[in-house]
């Protein structure tokens, strides 16, 4: 439902509003000939209804049109970029949930002690870092200093897992780090909640000690709001793709859709606009379905 | 008052803050150097006397630039905020008064869907659009606030209406309008300006990001995030022009997330993150 909404209203932005996209696409040096033809060829003289639906259907096909800067079908363009982006969308995302719940447990197990004081510290100055910077300290320390990765580009998948593992490996870590100070601060707060429960007390006179109910306990049940936040924080992820791949030259789906901007490349865009909400509600999906696992009361519960 | 000033995040991030301002509003009447100024002969040279930070790829003084992109960061913030923080209350508190009526459902599908697009991405196409530019990346960053304003009201809307003053409001004969800006607005104003402080360091983040990308603040204007973008190409020969814009923006970031922190600790000090 949302993602046929976001399509039409992508359409209706790029397609219908500004104008005439032929002469978008073409700038301003092109001839009334030139744009008269490639009206023709973009199906352009056809009513928008008809083109709209002609989109969609060929989307279910696999035929996304072609992409008008490279000359080759849309859909071949993005499923060789989806390779670069999607390991590093899931890379970041395994990175800030492993480093965040793990430093906000470390936290709330030792409440209002030094560590605590000095890991929301830290947590606090990672929220302020954009993650783009993170990215350029990184090439500046590890690949321009101490010459241990790559400063940028992507070796491919072909010639071995290896070297495009670590060409992957620092746009990571900077994507990751100012969403783990998230996860940091969420969990610590919701394992703190969790403290104060009932049952914990239970658990505390049965004679676990508190970092036993911490594990066993509290910490599955505290999750379910770190949960939710990895949701949401996926189209920050997705964003954040967008411009780590622009720091490290990575050849993936954001640097495309820069370069398609920059082009004009009206049918590059609004395909790759709607793969990119697509993602965002398929995660949102999964979230949901997790939900369940993390805390099974809510299986039937939620609409 | 007294506990504002024993909160130490509210103080730092308050003062900081205030330097940050300081420094925008000083760049009004005076900077070092003249920030657009190229001198060829002073290209990417380290901080001296005369160019307290060093110059980049142009010539042009660092410290004069940074002060003028403060200005810049400053007002990208407050117009982007003020956007989504008065249209977000107005729609999140008409949305509240007549909570599941049409209005209601249509106003938060709306705002449903504006969420569930990636916010940089929404910009990108707003720019792609109507081409880049401060005051278009501006109004970008300004709607993916709405929403966020939109439901902090609703929600606390809904909780203001609920109490005693507000039936007896209703008793003595106050209509909607009335209700809301006499008796709402003072109530939830508190949570909104927190919000606020927190969405004014996202705003800066989201301008540092897309100019960085080349699509928000157009040169010859000044941004930290395209002062960064030019850094990487000289990444290896002048590293220091990478550091301080991006010092910059993350101390501002954390100014304004402090300050938020503060505010909410204060005013609602059962908010508060034991």
């Amino acid at each position: 439902m949302t993602l046929a909404v976001a399509a039409l209203v992508v359409f209706w932005i790029l397609e219908v509003l500004p104008g005439d996209p032929a002469a978008t696409m073409l700038g301003i040096s092109a001839t009334p000939e030139t744009i008269a033809a490639l009206r023709t060829e973009l199906g352009l003289d056809q009513p928008p209804v008809a083109r709209f639906l002609g989109w969609i259907t060929g989307m279910f096909s696999g035929q996304l049109g072609i992409s008008y800067a490279y000359r080759v079908p849309v859909g071949g363009l993005i499923a060789e970029r989806v390779a670069v982006t999607l390991p590093l969308a899931v890379l970041a995302l395994m990175l800030a949930s492993s480093i965040g719940i793990a430093l906000g447990t470390l936290a709330a197990s030792k409440a209002n002690s030094v560590i605590d004081s000095v890991v929301m510290g830290v947590a606090q100055l990672g929220l302020a870092i954009p993650n783009f910077w993170f990215g350029l300290l990184f090439v500046l320390l590890f690949s321009v200093t101490l010459g241990w990765f790559p400063s940028g580009g992507f070796p491919g998948w072909s010639g071995g897992i290896l070297p495009a593992f670590q060409a992957l490996v620092l746009p990571a870590l900077a994507l990751a780090l100012p969403q783990s100070a998230v996860l940091a601060r969420l969990t610590r707060s919701s394992l703190l909640e969790t403290m104060g429960e009932d049952y914990i007390r239970t658990a505390r006179a049965k004679g676990l000690t508190r970092g036993q109910t911490l594990r066993r306990h509290a910490l599955r049940n505290a999750l379910v709001p770190v949960l939710t936040m990895m949701g949401l924080q996926f189209s920050f992820l997705v964003a954040g793709t967008i411009i780590m791949e622009n720091v490290f030259a990575l050849p993936g789906l954001g640097r495309l859709l820069v370069q398609a901007i920059g082009g004009h490349d009206l049918i590059l865009i609004k395909n790759l606009v709607l793969l990119f909400v697509g993602a965002a509600v398929i995660v949102n999906a999964i979230v949901d379905i997790a939900y369940g696992y993390a805390d099974p009361r809510l299986r039937v519960s939620r609409p | 008052m007294r506990r504002a000033l024993r909160h130490p995040s509210f103080l730092i991030g308050a003062s900081l803050s205030a330097v940050i301002v300081f420094i925008a509003l000083v760049s009004l009447v005076w900077t070092p150097h003249d920030p657009g100024q190229m001198r060829i002969l002073s290209r990417l040279k380290p901080p001296d006397a005369s160019f307290w930070l060093g110059t980049d790829q142009f010539g042009r003084d660092i410290a004069s630039m940074l002060m003028v992109g403060a200005r810049n960061a400053l007002l990208v913030g407050l117009v982007a905020v003020g956007i989504g923080f008065t249209f977000g209350s107005v729609l999140g508190m008409l949305a509240a008064r007549f909570e599941g009526s049409l209005l209601d459902d249509v106003v938060m599908r709306a705002l449903d869907f504006v969420f569930a697009f990636p916010a940089v991405l929404t910009a990108i196409l707003i720019l792609t659009l109507f081409g880049p530019g401060l005051v278009n990346a501006v109004l970008a960053i300004g709607l993916f606030n709405i929403p966020v304003f939109a439901r902090q009201a609703r929600g606390a809307t809904l909780q203001v209406m609920t109490r005693d003053f507000i039936r007896a409001a209703r008793l003595a004969g106050c209509g909607t309008a009335s209700i809301l800006v006499r008796h709402v607005v003072p109530n939830i104003l508190g949570l909104m300006i927190v919000q606020a402080s927190t969405q004014f360091a996202l705003a800066i983040l989201a301008e540092a990001g897309l100019s960085y990308l080349g699509i928000g603040t157009q040169p010859p204007n000044p941004s930290w995030g395209r002062m960064l973008n030019d850094a990487q190409t000289f990444l290896a020969r002048a590293p220091l022009l990478a550091i301080f814009p991006g010092m910059a923006i993350a101390l501002s970031v954390l100014a304004f997330n402090l300050l938020g922190d503060g505010l909410r600790d204060i005013i609602d000090p059962r908010l508060k993150e034991r």
